[in-house]
């Protein structure tokens, strides 16, 4: 199934640098309508007024962290199903566990590339 | 006689009262100086030097080693892409446009080790506010505690808020080459254990 290259992502990162990389990387493989947001209290407010086809968020934040943020998207009847991918330099067995157990889609570990990425996007839409 | 010869024969009287009261402020002076290296002991223990030294600072130094690596290696890929665009052949507009538009995407992709040299940063002044903590403490019972029983336990440190935070929501920060997952493993991982069952397997 080809994934709607019009669908409207939000990036979630402290880091406003890798918010920039992913916007970068995400505009090369043809998607152009990308929000963003510095912790997963924004991400949520959000993710509350807009509805996102996809979030790609990081996990060492605060606030709220990417891992909390997925619990609570998880947990809302109204976002549960927003497929969530974990783009993270926290490569531990127990955390990528977590996420998994959390109900993520998909994880991907820093420092990554476009190639990477765009796999990890057809994975989640083509599940 | 010497106050040495005297103290190896405690049984015999003093030959002056101002002797006795020599002796007497010479002994609570030593008992003192006794009791000042007890508490110094308990203070030193208290700073845990042996778990600096043999885990906060080799750790340390392997985050430091590693934001070395990561910056030379962003730094080779940003000049390898860089290099790249001088030497695209203009002539063909369309290729000298891809090829310019694969070398900005590997420069972003370089990019990315500030987030992670960021982090490793993060850590290192994590156990430089520790050794700052204890250090400080060590300092203030030195200037304001009496006499500390020296055979008392050393307590264990309380967990700050911060740790308690990252200790329940994983926070680990970035692994050191051949300590994390790679994504290889993720992406079998993800593949393969997409049931339940196959995820309680690894808590078995």
């Amino acid at each position: 199934m080809a994934v709607d290259t019009s669908m409207p992502i939000l990036v979630v990162d402290d880091y406003k640098t890798m918010i920039r990389i992913i916007r970068n990387l995400l505009k090369q493989l043809g998607f152009s309508d990308v929000d963003d947001a510095s912790d997963g209290t924004e991400a949520l407010s959000k993710m509350r007024s807009r509805r996102y086809g996809l979030v790609i968020s990081d996990w060492n934040m605060e606030p709220m962290t990417g891992y909390e943020l997925l619990r609570h998207v998880r947990a809302d009847g109204g976002l549960g199903r927003t497929p969530f991918i974990m783009v993270t330099a926290e490569s531990k067995t127990e955390n990528v566990i977590a996420a998994k157990k959390a109900g993520v889609n998909n994880y991907i570990v820093k420092p990554f590339n476009a190639q990477t990425l765009k796999g990890k996007i057809d994975a989640v839409f083509s599940a | 006689m010497t106050a040495a010869t005297r103290k190896t024969r405690p049984d015999r009287p003093p030959d002056s009262a101002d002797e006795t009261v020599v002796e007497g402020m010479l002994r609570d002076e030593i008992l003192s100086i006794a009791a000042d290296i007890s508490r110094m002991k308990q203070e030193i223990g208290r700073l845990r030097p042996g778990e600096i030294r043999q885990s906060h600072i080799p750790e340390a130094g392997r985050e430091l080693d590693a934001i070395v690596e990561a910056t030379e290696s962003a730094t080779h890929q940003i000049m390898e892409q860089a290099e790249a665009i001088m030497e695209a052949d203009a002539v063909d507009a369309d290729a000298y446009r891809a090829a310019v538009q694969a070398a900005a995407m590997g420069i972003f992709e370089a990019c990315s080790f500030q987030d992670i040299t960021g982090q490793r940063i993060g850590k290192v002044v994590e156990t430089l506010h520790l050794i700052e903590r204890r250090v400080s403490r060590f300092i203030d019972e030195l200037e304001t505690h009496d006499l500390i029983d020296a055979t008392a336990a050393i307590p264990e440190e309380p967990e700050t808020e911060d740790a308690r935070r990252k200790r329940e929501l994983i926070v680990n920060g970035p692994q050191s080459d051949g300590e994390g997952i790679d994504q290889d493993d993720i992406d079998a991982f993800f593949g393969e254990c997409s049931a339940q069952s196959d995820i309680d397997k690894l808590f078995d």
